[in-house]
């Protein structure tokens, strides 16, 4: 039988954290699984921005300069799985772990000892990921949306690229059904779900898009297995099967997972605008409204990744309309950002920076995925820099830029003393120059025609690609100040309760930094009621 | 809502999402199979 949070607080009412390392294997404390998902999600973001340098390396100039082209692939395949799975998801379930309770006034997470789980099944799943690198015929090199038959041809990585992506999915399954558990089950009096703050909210639907598309995920890598290994013919022409299949149920994950890495980052944006526009957000339940459509409609748009296969006009046109309906939710979103900051007392403060940043640079990867919603325009972009240089604004200045957001944000809730705010700000003004200067030359290298994963190039795209590595090798180094601002974050100034001048929420009401235990009686419903009203 | 009660509703959301979850994952293997 599962263990509950009422459980654990049944025996275990008054100690403070386990001493040694103890504390943090077998951790149930929702903060402490927190930290450790933040804490591993910023080492996979270092080892994958390892491999993005590298990529980069070998594109300054053209030609073959470092590394053999099977290796190159490699790199681009790892680079994302290892971003995505390993970075930009975790670092939002450690951000979920440590706020959610604090934001609905629950003493923890639902069920702590899954919690555990989940969090240590992931350095087992990228430990086994990483060791592909090591193997006969190399890490997996057919790029991470695994489509077969080439997948197939993967050496001695392939069972195991498989195990870990079931691995990942089992944790990130288990995280969605304690996030949903906890939300459902573990309020305040009196917070009804209206009343819950937006990232609360942004996260429950979130969870529920991972408990509908992880599984999707683990039954195609399911299928390929035993495609490999069993003589089944799911994906093989020559036994009968339907390789564009595969690309159907991957895409009826991959594109949910795009708005899983993204809903999150709304949530984040949504609590830190209001806070330095000392307003309150505007038009909060259009936002919940705007989030529950666009997971809906992730759900019917995902064969715009897969236009050149050839499909009925008919299919074109939906997919192309339903993708294009998602501007719609979208901007009421931009709306309600704008006009919460409209003729608020604005201050800009690091985290109001990287909002700021997210609204206008992701909005840009929005425009260009109107372009590539397209069939037609779509036909000709598909595969080139063009989607590479639109995903890339959407997930870095999209989702990387609303986590360094929230991590600044909260910081002084974690740890009780305020960063560095001039050292933030470098950082802020590094990684947004560098940023752009990295991933905008993209646009026009793809719209000139040059394809994406090869590690070579025609000489006229030479000019484009050195700026994008002088940038990238820039976006990555501007990045050690962020982990000197955290290395140094107990230095600074001690923080209030309240932290922020315009900050409303259960989370400020608690002492800063945030104590091992709280909320272990639920906050009285008038001090929810004020932190919500 | 008190302790108890607390605990069963945790222990149906928890079922119920883990069904859904498992449906999905069968499911769409149950897809793959009857198209191959």
């Amino acid at each position: 039988m599962s263990t509950t949070v009422a459980d654990l607080h049944d025996h275990h009412d008054d100690h403070g954290p386990a001493k040694g390392i103890g504390r943090w294997l077998f951790s149930t404390n929702h903060k402490d699984i927190g930290t450790m998902y933040l804490i591993f999600s910023l080492v996979m973001f270092f080892v994958g921005g390892a491999m993005a340098m590298v990529i980069r390396s070998e594109l300054a100039i053209p030609g073959l300069q470092f590394v053999h082209p099977e290796f190159y692939n490699s790199m681009t395949t790892m680079h994302a799985l290892i971003m995505i799975f390993g970075g930009v998801m975790p670092a939002f379930v450690g951000l979920a772990n440590w706020m959610i309770p604090l934001m609905i006034g629950a003493p923890d997470m639902a069920l702590p000892r899954m919690n555990n789980w989940s969090f240590w099944i992931l350095p087992v799943a990228f430990g086994i990921l990483l060791s592909t690198l090591f193997m006969p015929g190399g890490a997996p090199a057919g790029g991470w949306t695994m489509y077969p038959p080439l997948v197939l041809q993967t050496g001695d990585a392939f069972p195991y690229l498989i195990f870990s992506i079931h691995l990942m999915g089992i944790s990130s399954i288990m995280g969605a059904i304690n996030v949903i558990v906890t939300i459902i089950n573990m309020r305040a009096p009196e917070m009804t779900l209206l009343k819950m703050p937006m990232f609360v909210w942004t996260w429950l639907i979130t969870a529920y898009l991972l408990i509908a598309v992880m599984p999707v995920l683990a039954g195609a890598v399911t299928m390929l297995l035993t495609d490999q290994f069993f003589g089944t013919s799911f994906f093989l022409a020559a036994g009968g099967g339907d390789p564009v299949m595969f690309q159907h149920i991957f895409w009826f994950f991959g594109h949910p997972e795009v708005y899983i890495m993204i809903l999150p980052a709304f949530g984040v944006v949504s609590e830190i605008i209001p806070t330095f526009s000392r307003k309150k957000l505007f038009g909060h339940d259009s936002m919940v409204y705007a989030a529950a459509s666009i997971a809906f409609l992730s759900f019917i748009v995902w064969a715009h990744h897969m236009f050149t296969v050839g499909m009925p006009l008919s299919g074109q046109l939906f997919f192309m309309f339903a993708t294009m309906l998602i501007a719609v939710p979208t901007g009421v979103k931009v709306f309600n950002w704008v006009a919460t900051m409209w003729r608020g007392a604005m201050t800009f403060e690091t985290p109001m920076l990287f909002s700021l940043a997210f609204v206008f640079l992701f909005t840009i990867g929005g425009f260009s995925g109107l372009m590539l919603a397209a069939a037609p325009a779509d036909i000709q972009y598909h595969d080139t820099y063009f989607v590479v240089a639109h995903f890339h604004y959407v997930l870095v200045p999209g989702s990387i830029f609303a986590i360094m957001a929230a991590v600044y944000y909260w910081l002084p809730k974690w740890t009780g003393h305020m960063y560095n705010e001039t050292l933030g700000k470098a950082h802020f003004w590094a990684s947004t120059i560098f940023v752009n200067l990295t991933f905008f030359p993209m646009h026009f290298l793809g719209l000139a025609g040059m394809p994406r994963r090869i590690p070579d190039y025609s000489t006229q795209f030479t000019d484009f690609n050195t700026v994008a590595s002088i940038g990238a090798i820039g976006f990555g180094l501007s990045q050690l100040i962020l982990v000197w601002v955290i290395l140094t974050a107990w230095k600074g100034a001690k923080a209030t309760d309240r932290v922020w001048e315009g900050s409303h929420g259960l989370e400020w009401t608690v002492p800063s930094p945030a104590p091992y235990h709280t909320f272990e009686t639920p906050p009285k419903a008038r001090i929810a009621n004020e932190a919500f009203e | 809502m008190n302790d108890a009660e607390r605990k069963k509703g945790i222990r149906r959301t928890a079922l119920i999402v883990g069904a859904i979850a498992l449906a999905f994952y069968i499911g769409f293997i149950m897809i793959g199979v009857l198209r191959s």
